[in-house]
């Protein structure tokens, strides 16, 4: 059993860290973006540098507390608010927010874990190179929780997700012991990669103090067109053709459904319609391209192709990067309109490609099954990861509706198992999803990751309740 | 009723800008160019006005460079009619000068002979302020500059303009150059059905030969320098560090 921060460990932690280092929760540090959970902490701590979050590690293991490291706070599955429990350390990275550097000849940067993540892109910019990690939430979100959560967004299609983007880590690992792993190296092969353990650990296997990460050639140009499509099956073929067409020129291609451009409608949120007509289904399509290419030329083409083929109808290529900005502006609102009409239940769910149009089609009858919803489904559909959203209807709100949310859940998260899915692509497992990791991880695997845990950390002290439980 | 609208291809708004390393100018090699955006929202105004019935055709004119095409065809996407382009530089490095850009447009205009002309009342570049007006000098004909309302009543224009403390509409005389403001109406996007059908649209290809001008340089560029980086800031405690700090500075 773990226990509550106590003041004796507050005193050792005074006497252990400089002036300004501890200071009460506030509101603010215990919040999480949907407002669903609220945490509690019996102190926060903010070291400036590794050695100082190693001595707040120790310290919490001598007296067995429980330690919740926390980046930007914009995580979406509460892996960063203790629910439940003795009180923990609220360990937070803001304070370490250097970028140690940039080899624009190796494509490498190294960065603190507090960096925010537009502050990684712009170092990268500063010497004409990309950082390709790219989420809405990017002015907010740190790097260390971008790595601990395996963040995605909306590149990756073309450049991975954050673990793919980590060349190294330095971390302090749940005993205390630094592990000094800021290697810029793409090849070492010696032994168990303990890099790739703490990508996507949420904090249960230690904190991430730095990172050693992959940059890109920047490119000169990005062309971002809209094209409305009949329906999910011609996204996915239109997927296929721009491949055909561009093949690593596409850098994004995300869905939109109708109802999510109905919802800024409705929610009056700042957005320039698109067209005059909400269509059904749309997508939003990043082309990158290099030296001299023309990527509106590119696009252009692809859209005479996907009329010919009849897979697209119309839509709108930005002719300046700040309309481009304006189609992005779209998507990235969609979560903020979600917010504002209330969900009943939202999912990050990854589905293999060829079974999401089928998904797509007869999920609303069997929620029917449930009750009157609508549906918002939108997400990065390049990456097979949907956004699957469900709302009372108009007019009513989610307490019309008690008890559906777990129910609506359920039937989501079984079907997309059953089509061999996961019932979280990018947000991770936090303390929302604990059930569902038991429900459908494959037992061995369940088991061995208990293992690990057990051996990095016996007593249990690295964000307790979280992905485990 | 013609109108005709300039249209010039500038840097994109959203791009960070470099200075190149002589100092000879601002980094344009394989950087986003885009329509200048007051000249977007003259385009704008031009297809409203013609789906008002007020204008029979639009005409989008650009000078500059042979890449100023993919700006025409932009405005032809929106709504444009037909398009002349006037190649009279190589060099996108080459900014051609106002004065000149309105002789070449007073020959346009001589020719076309439209009863109003729809400018951008500056080019987000180089900030010169002065095509418009000079045109309008060249031509003797009124002028109405920073539109953000513009209304065609008769053989005048009441245009109003943004002015210190408030709305100032003025009444021009028709034939008029208009040079449009930001807050005049939100452009378009341009769709791709129209982007395709824009390439089969008129694209007249001209030189300054053509017209008579001579659209040689008459100013020089001394020295560009980028503007003096932004100093980081202090987070102070309380208030009376920042007082404190304040005083430090000689500000307060
Ligand atoms: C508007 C919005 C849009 C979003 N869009 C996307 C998206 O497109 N794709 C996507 O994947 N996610 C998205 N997210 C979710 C979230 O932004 C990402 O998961 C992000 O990576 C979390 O980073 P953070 O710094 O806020 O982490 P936090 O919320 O602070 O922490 C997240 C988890 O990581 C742990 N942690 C944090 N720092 C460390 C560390 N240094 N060492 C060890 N563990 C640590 C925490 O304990 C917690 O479990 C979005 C969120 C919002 C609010």
């Amino acid at each position: 059993m773990l226990n509550p921060v106590d003041d004796a460990l507050i005193e050792k932690l005074r006497a252990a860290l400089p002036d300004g280092s501890l200071r009460p929760p506030e509101p603010r540090d215990l919040e999480e973006p949907r407002g669903k959970w609220h945490g509690q902490a019996g102190i926060v701590v903010s070291p400036r540098n590794t050695e100082q979050v190693a001595e707040v590690i120790r310290q919490a293991g001598q007296a067995r507390v429980g330690v919740v490291p926390i980046s930007g706070g914009t995580g979406l599955v509460a892996g960063q608010v203790a629910t439940q429990g003795p009180p923990p350390i609220l360990l937070s990275l803001d304070r370490m927010n250097a970028v140690r550097g940039v080899w624009p000849s190796e494509n490498a940067l190294v960065a603190e874990a507090g960096t925010i993540l537009a502050d990684v892109q712009l170092a990268a910019d500063g010497e004409n190179r990309l950082f390709p990690l790219s989420l809405a939430s990017e002015g907010t979100c740190r790097i260390g929780g971008n790595l601990s959560t395996n963040a995605g967004g909306v590149q990756v299609l073309r450049y991975g997700n954050a673990r793919d983007l980590c060349l190294g880590l330095e971390a302090v690992l749940p005993n205390g012991d630094v592990w000094h792993g800021l290697r810029r190296l793409r090849k070492d092969n010696t032994g168990y990669d303990l890099r790739n353990l703490l990508i996507g650990a949420e904090g249960t296997l230690g904190v991430i103090t730095a990172a050693s990460l992959r940059l890109f050639p920047r490119p000169t140009r990005v062309g971002t067109a809209m094209m409305v499509v009949p329906d999910p099956a011609a996204a996915l073929d239109l997927l296929a053709l721009a491949g055909a067409h561009l093949g690593p020129g596409v850098t994004a291609f995300e869905l939109i459904g109708g109802q999510g451009l109905h919802f800024l409608a409705d929610t009056g949120l700042p957005h320039r319609a698109p067209f005059a007509d909400i269509p059904d289904w749309s997508v939003l399509i990043d082309v990158s391209a290099y030296g001299a290419d023309d990527p509106n030329a590119a696009l252009e083409a692809l859209f005479a192709a996907a009329l010919t083929a009849e897979l697209s109808s119309d839509g709108i290529i930005a002719q300046s990067d700040g309309q481009a900005a304006g189609l992005w502006n779209i998507r990235e609102n969609i979560p903020q309109a979600n917010r504002l009409i209330g969900p009943i239940a939202s999912h990050d769910i990854a589905l293999p490609l060829s079974e999401i149009p089928g998904f797509i089609a007869d999920m609303p009858d069997r929620l029917a099954r449930l009750g009157d919803f609508r549906i918002n489904c939108f997400g990065h559909l390049g990456d097979g990861n949907l956004h699957f959203n469900v709302f009372p209807v108009s007019g009513r709100s989610r307490a019309d509706y008690p008890g559906a949310s777990e129910a609506v859940t359920r039937m989501i998260h079984d079907r997309t198992h059953e089509l061999g899915g996961s019932f979280s692509a990018e947000h991770g497992v936090g303390r929302a999803k604990v059930g569902d990791l038991q429900r459908y991880a494959d037992p061995a695997r369940l088991e061995a990751m208990r293992a690990v845990k057990a051996a990095l950390d016996p007593a249990g002290i690295m964000n307790p309740g979280a992905v485990l439980g | 009723m013609k109108v005709l609208v300039p249209v010039k291809r500038v840097i994109d708004y959203n791009v960070k800008v470099r200075v190149k390393a002589d100092g000879s100018g601002v980094d344009l090699a394989n950087v986003k160019m885009s329509m200048n955006p007051f000249d977007e929202i003259a385009v704008e105004q031009a297809i409203r006005l013609k789906e008002a019935g007020q204008a029979e055709e639009i005409i989008a004119v650009s000078i500059g460079v042979k890449q100023n095409q993919e700006t025409l065809r932009t405005a032809l996407a929106m709504g444009a009619d037909r398009a002349i382009l006037i190649v009279a530089s190589e060099d996108v490095h080459h900014d051609v000068e106002p004065l000149t850009v309105a002789k070449l447009l007073k020959a346009v205009v001589d020719e076309e002979a439209p009863g109003l002309v729809l400018c951008g009342k500056q080019a987000i570049d180089n900030d010169m302020n002065a095509t418009g007006q000079m045109l309008a000098a060249l031509l003797g004909w009124s002028q109405g500059t920073f539109a953000s309302g513009l209304e065609i009543d008769g053989d005048n224009a009441n245009v109003t303009r943004e002015v210190d403390g408030g709305l100032q509409t003025i009444k021009v005389k028709m034939p008029a150059v208009v040079t449009v403001d930001l807050r005049l109406n939100e452009p378009r996007y341009a769709s791709l059905p129209n982007i395709m059908k824009a390439k089969k649209k008129q694209l007249d290809e001209k030189t300054p030969e053509d017209y008579g001008v001579d659209a040689s340089p008459r100013l020089e560029i001394v020295k560009t320098s980028e503007p003096e980086a932004r100093k980081a800031g202090v987070i102070v405690k309380s208030v009376d560090e920042l007082v404190e700090k304040l005083n430090e500075a000689g500000v307060i």
